[in-house]
């Protein structure tokens, strides 16, 4: 008897044990998987922007005064360094008002930005961007911009990219049109980049600057050129890497989800054509590394080491390719042959604001203040961190601006013209493309076909994406 | 007993002792006994933490019984037991070999113990280097002495789990030879000498005195390690990012930890939380039921 009360003193610890450790365990665990792996954030690297252009003329009888406002970000130390000299500078026209800025690590910031949202401490302007902003506007939390907008000249949204724009859009149902409730901190354009000094050691002919003009096949057949092996026959130099999926399925003419609909489209042969292409130059033509290929030394590493023939890159990765040894540069994406057309994303990342804020002006005008003040925009395009915001800077100085890449109108094509949203951008819940990422590994590896794959993989997204999206 | 029966002296030991025992139970009621209570409530809502919880019934569990992730979660959980039995033959064989008063035994017995120490995010990084396909110390290792390619470790969905149990191995085996060689140290000698007397051999006197008297330690071994890689997460979290190829090295904590904090799905991921402690918890009880059957305690 005695015995089996102890038992049951162990069981329960055990229990309580187990128990408090599984339920409260996942808390205590501050390591987002949350932030830095979504698409949009390869688009975010970037630094700030703003205009001061407005408000000059209204002083001390404004209701913003004496405001005291929260700004959270994330970011390194020379993001914080080049927020924080902007904050100073918006502080100094406003001497009134208080901005106190917190950066969080990318990876904890959404967890921490949904804890504050559920605690009722909102910051007044946060970065949000993709299907996480998608959330944060139907969810009601953001704070409508349009009659702020209307009642001030301080900025003039005729120039600022209305792509950019766009994604902070919402008519209440979906993200693109309407009301605006955001100012973009930058916009991504996911260019190609090639290596010239491969290309022209080969006698290739350049791929076009112009949309259209560079195919598929004609990629495939420079990159053939491109590919070495070395001595132990092990591909040293591949012709191309990391060829982006959203490119070419997009550029055939297919998608993954109608969100007009909610219906997911992949299984369509434009989608399946499109992948299986991306699939082959890796399997059948063995022309891009292999994922084995890829988790040994990735593509980012070998073509800054000069040895891959061409590549995508976003404005963000300027910096670091400056330093190469090689010449580069930008080419629009290679079309599909079918239809002619090419596509690549433009990611964003935006500052909102908070629908409680207790000063909403203030809020306002810094969350423009961030997004288009014009030194700050000019210093970013100088340090190589993205393309400016504002449209006469970007078509003036910034295509004028003596660095590569030489074609930098690339840039601005693709935000104006064939720059497509990133898929989860009209999300808001991104489980069902998370399942797509990693089930779409069986045709990387060629266990399947592409065609297999997305007619089986369809329901299982469909089932995903009504859980997430309704 | 009743406060103002105590006297006065009394009383002041009892403030006392109070007071020392009040922020324990202050913390746990805080920081243990409030999250538990409210992930209960939670397994019953839905609830973005954006917009007011719901309150749906059974839903997250029938949505569970429909949910692929889940299954395969707790399968990649379940296989990761494999590395128990394991660890204990390797623990109890080196307990064995450093059971004894040879000079520098102890520097040995601090090698193995080094890695029970060190951060298990330190040792994942190590441990994902040391495993990788082209670059990585063990394919090196293997091409050297069998001359053929090593598997692609964390790439290849079949070797994910066996990766994971491989590091269990080597950074548990240390904690559990400390249990053994506390173990073996109990053991009277008078029982080996009688055993001596009677004609038995090495292996006999393993079999029959050892392992019997270990039974206590093999019992917690057993009950902690099952407990613990129900709950592993921090090297599937570094190693298998977003959960490995094709889902192979995701735990059941990682799963819970993806569904609470990366698709705010709050109310889902507690009720997952609790049907894991409810399977620690029947699996616990099932093994100390059949403890008595086994564990010798004298």
């Amino acid at each position: 008897m005695l015995r089996n009360k102890s038992n049951w003193g162990k069981m329960s610890l055990a229990l309580a044990l187990g128990m408090s450790l599984v339920l409260s365990g996942c808390s205590s665990n501050g390591n987002g998987g949350g932030a830095s792996s979504e698409p949009t954030n390869k688009a975010n690297n970037a630094q700030t922007g703003n205009t001061d252009k407005g408000n000059d003329g209204q002083k001390q009888e404004n209701p913003a005064d004496g405001s005291d406002i929260e700004f959270m970000g994330w970011g390194g130390d020379s993001e914080k360094a080049v927020f924080q000299k902007l904050i100073d500078s918006y502080m100094k026209k406003y001497p009134d008002r208080k901005v106190k800025y917190t950066v969080v690590p990318p990876g904890e910031y959404y967890q921490k930005l949904e804890t504050l949202i559920a605690a009722k401490k909102t910051p007044d302007v946060f970065y949000a961007g993709g299907a996480k902003f998608n959330k944060l506007v139907s969810s009601d939390v953001l704070l409508n911009l349009e009659p702020l907008l209307a009642a001030t000249n301080a900025v003039d949204p005729g120039n600022v990219w209305k792509e950019a724009l766009d994604r902070y859009r919402f008519d209440g149902k979906l993200v693109g049109g309407g009301d605006l409730y955001g100012f973009p901190k930058d916009v991504g354009p996911w260019a190609f980049a090639y290596n010239k000094t491969l290309f022209d050691q080969a006698g290739l002919p350049h791929p076009s600057a112009t949309a259209g003009e560079y195919t598929w096949d004609d990629m495939l057949e420079a990159a053939k050129k491109l590919t070495v092996a070395n001595e132990r026959g092990k591909i040293d130099t591949f012709g191309v890497a990391g060829f982006s999926l959203e490119s070419a399925v997009w550029a055939n003419g297919g998608d993954w989800v109608d969100y007009t609909t909610g219906t997911i489209t992949i299984d369509t042969p434009e989608f399946a054509e499109a992948m299986q292409f991306v699939a082959d130059l890796s399997l059948v033509h063995k022309v891009s590394p292999s994922p084995d290929d890829e988790k040994a030394q990735n593509g980012y590493a070998r073509f800054v080491a000069g040895k891959i023939g061409m590549f995508p890159m976003g404005p963000w990765d300027q910096p670091g390719f400056w330093d190469l040894p090689f010449e580069w540069d930008i080419a629009a994406w290679p079309a599909s042959p079918k239809t002619g057309k090419t596509a690549t994303w433009l990611g964003s990342l935006g500052f909102v604001v908070s629908k409680d804020t207790k000063f909403p002006e203030a809020s306002f005008e810094l969350a423009a203040y961030l997004s288009l003040d014009a030194d700050s925009q000019r210093e970013n395009y100088t340090l190589g961190q993205a393309v400016p915001n504002l449209i006469d800077m970007a078509k003036g100085e910034f295509l004028a601006m003596d660095k590569a890449p030489q074609t930098r109108q690339v840039f601005l094509d693709i935000i104006e013209d064939y720059g497509v949203p990133t898929i989860e951008t009209g999300s808001k819940d991104v489980k069902w493309l998370d399942t797509f990422w990693q089930d779409a590994s069986q045709v990387w590896t060629g266990k399947v076909t592409a065609a297999q794959f997305l007619k089986e993989e369809q329901p299982k997204l469909q089932k995903l994406f009504d859980e997430g999206n309704k | 007993m009743k406060w103002n029966q105590l006297s006065g002296h009394r009383r002041k030991d009892m403030m006392w002792s109070l007071l020392f025992v009040t922020p324990p139970v202050l913390g746990f009621l805080i920081f243990g006994l409030a999250p538990l209570l409210t992930s209960f409530g939670l397994s019953f809502m839905s609830w973005d933490m954006l917009t007011p919880a719901e309150f749906i019934g059974l839903d997250n569990f029938s949505k569970m019984l429909d949910d692929e992730k889940f299954y395969k979660s707790l399968f990649n959980t379940l296989v990761l037991l494999v590395g128990i039995p394991l660890g204990m033959i390797c623990a109890l064989t080196l307990a064995v070999m450093m059971n004894r008063s040879l000079k520098g035994i102890s520097i040995f017995r601090t090698i193995y113990y080094i890695p029970v120490i060190s951060p298990i995010m330190a040792l994942s990084l190590l441990w994902q280097w040391m495993l990788n396909y082209d670059y990585g110390i063990i394919n090196e290792f293997i091409w050297k002495i069998f001359g053929v390619q090593g598997p692609n470790w964390l790439g290849d969905p079949n070797w994910v789990k066996p990766s994971f149990i491989l590091m269990g191995l080597w950074s548990g085996v240390g904690g559990t030879m400390v249990l053994y060689l506390a173990g073996l140290q109990a053991i009277s000698s008078t029982y080996y000498e009688a055993a001596e007397v009677d004609g038995a051999t090495r292996w006999h006197q393993f079999k029959h005195i050892t392992l019997p008297l270990l039974s206590p330690i093999h019992f917690f071994v057993v009950v902690m390690g099952v407990i613990g890689t129900f709950q592993s997460f921090s090297q599937m979290y570094i190693m298998a990012v977003d959960g490995g190829p094709e889902y192979s090295g995701a735990t059941i904590v990682f799963y819970i930890f993806q569904e609470a904090f990366r698709y705010f799905n709050m109310g889902y991921a507690s009720s997952v939380a609790w049907v894991l402690g409810i399977i620690i918890f029947i699996v616990t009880l099932i093994q100390f039921r059949f403890s008595k059957r086994w564990v010798y305690q004298d």
